[in-house]
């Protein structure tokens, strides 16, 4: 996969307080990168950075192999962004907005693009709607349409989802995998939902106060915990399982006096089944939690610590 | 510079005044009813004083609005993004800030024009007050000074805008209303102190106004020297307001003003 956006170095700096710090990163062809990180860990400020409406302090970004400080236009002529935080114009309809892009974007037959793209959204009822009288999710498909008008190769989306219903949210995500492949988009997202970020992203850099802390797949990222969590139901006395999980030196949590949870490294999850199970406990249950990304990001941000 | 992105601001500026009852109240409403309260108040003056002082008060209202509604749109429009929160979708698009000022310049002259032959109509249709007695020529030279001072201060509005947000939003409305005593719209410049008689000759409308009533009692007359010297400050300001808004909209992206204009 060819490499559309490159990162360099990108420092930014608001007098003493470094919002981004010397982050270098690649966005591939048909790529869904996630950016993700606590509240104020660089992840707007970057993209603000790559949509040149915030400049830099220092580094360098390449889309398709050119300078974007020095070839703005043209590197923004073939991308776009949306963002559940910015609406568009609410006192004019749908079809207006989008003329106005669609000029901007100097999008050949702009009303037939926009028909297209309303139709494939199922939002050409609304055509003649004022903005400001839609529903959060219609307005929330019509600032991808926006974001699609100009054919993009890349695609920056801040937190997209954020204050739609799950519902929305899901046919959100269906759509911007369906686009990864039909189009073979590029897409920077970011989200807090790291549910959202192990279905659709490829890859993940994780962010910490506007440093990259972890960069892999939400896979391999999950992996880098080495425990998980069992579950045990059991019909016993209480007891008699704190006994054995003591002896045994596992680390226990009582969630009621029927169900406990142990905390383990992976191997030594059967082990612990196997040890109770033996002590003439009778297990009417098993569940067993693998870590996820959300854990990697709880275990990040709350220990800070270098992964 | 492309043509096209320029249309296509022009065309988001003709939605939003079609759809906006705020807009045609702010350009035409009160246009509207300024032209008609200074009507009366010239017919009163007319009847109880002196015929060139009741007309040079019109005369200057008339032109007045020139300013008024250039400045205006070239400073609301930036506005109207920011509320709607759609700036960031304007400039990540590869609409340069140039552009966007052309378009923004082009508006505020077209709708200054507008409501500038709409009024002026209406002072001839019901007060009799024709202010193309001044001549065609003198008239095309006032409003080019006129539209001229109105981007330099609607210029310096926006870039204030860009670096300090919608905090000094009252200044789009307000702003341009410092300079109508001291470019001594209504009356002579002889009539302020002399401290503010200097003062006034620093702004280009001070020019236009008084060549303006130079040339209504005397129909045909162009006071070249007038015009002229408006022409030449009003240059020198328009370089100075676009040097100043390079600097507020630079500085905007640097402290990350810009994006948190829209909250």
């Amino acid at each position: 996969m060819d490499t559309i956006l490159s990162v360099s170095n990108l420092t930014k700096r608001f007098g003493d307080f470094t919002a981004v710090d010397n982050i270098s990163f690649e966005l591939k062809e048909g790529e869904i990168l996630g950016l993700l990180g606590p509240n104020g860990a660089g992840k707007t400020t970057t993209i603000h950075i790559l949509l040149g409406i915030t400049s830099a302090t220092s580094g360098k970004i390449s889309y398709f192999d050119m300078d974007f400080f020095k070839n703005r236009q043209e590197s923004l002529q073939r991308i776009n962004f949306a963002s559940s935080f910015n609406t568009l114009q609410g006192k004019i309809t749908v079809l207006e907005n989008l003329l106005v892009f669609a000029r901007l974007y100097d999008v050949k037959n702009p009303k037939k693009r926009i028909h297209e793209l309303l139709e494939f959204f199922e939002m050409r009822e609304f055509i003649n709607k004022k903005y400001w009288d839609l529903s959060s999710g219609q307005r929330t498909r019509v600032n991808l349409v926006k974001a699609l008008i100009n054919s993009p190769e890349i695609i920056l989306m801040d937190e997209p989802t954020a204050a739609l219903d799950p519902d929305i949210s899901d046919k959100l995500l269906n759509l911007i995998e369906d686009l990864r492949s039909s189009q073979k988009l590029s897409i920077l997202y970011t989200s807090h939902d790291m549910a959202e970020v192990t279905r659709i992203c490829d890859r993940v850099i994780f962010l910490d106060k506007g440093k990259i802390i972890a960069e892999d797949t939400p896979l391999g990222l999950t992996k880098r915990i080495p425990y998980a969590k069992l579950q045990l139901t059991f019909d016993a006395d209480r007891k008699q399982v704190e006994k054995v999980l003591s002896e045994n030196k596992f680390n226990y949590t009582f969630i009621s006096n029927s169900v406990v949870q142990i905390t383990a490294k992976e191997n030594l999850i059967p082990t612990a089944i196997f040890k109770v199970s033996n002590a003439d406990v009778w297990i009417t249950d098993i569940e067993v939690y693998k870590p996820t990304l959300e854990d990697f990001f709880l275990q990040i941000t709350r220990s800070e610590k270098k992964v | 510079m492309r043509l096209y992105r320029i249309l296509a601001i022009l065309t988001e500026e003709f939605y939003i005044t079609k759809r906006s009852f705020e807009v045609m109240m702010d350009l035409f409403f009160f246009a509207f009813v300024t032209v008609i309260t200074f009507g009366f108040t010239t017919l009163y003056f007319l009847r109880e004083s002196n015929q060139a002082f009741a007309y040079h008060l019109f005369l200057g209202l008339l032109l007045w609005e020139i300013i008024r509604v250039a400045q205006y749109t070239l400073s609301v429009g930036v506005l109207w993004e920011v509320w709607s929160r759609n700036l960031t979708n304007i400039f990540i698009s590869p609409m340069s800030a140039k552009e966007y000022i052309a378009a923004e310049m082009f508006s505020g002259a077209l709708k200054s024009l507008v409501v500038f032959i709409t009024i002026s109509l209406i002072a001839l249709m019901f007060f009799g007050f024709n202010v193309y007695q001044v001549g065609l020529i003198n008239i095309v030279l006032f409003f080019i000074n006129l539209i001229l001072f109105s981007w330099f201060t609607g210029i310096i509005i926006l870039g204030l805008i860009f670096r300090y947000g919608t905090r000094i939003q009252a200044l789009a409305w307000g702003f341009v209303f410092l300079f109508q005593p001291l470019t001594a719209a209504f009356f002579p410049v002889k009539i302020l102190p002399k401290v503010l008689q200097n003062i006034a000759y620093f702004f280009p409308p001070t020019y236009v106004f008084e060549a303006a009533r130079a040339s209504f009692s005397n129909p045909g007359i162009i006071e070249w020297n007038l015009i002229g010297s408006a022409f030449l400050e009003n240059i020198a300001y328009l370089v100075f307001s676009l040097l100043f808004f390079n600097v507020m909209f630079k500085k905007s992206k640097e402290t990350g003003q810009f994006v948190k204009n829209e909250g």
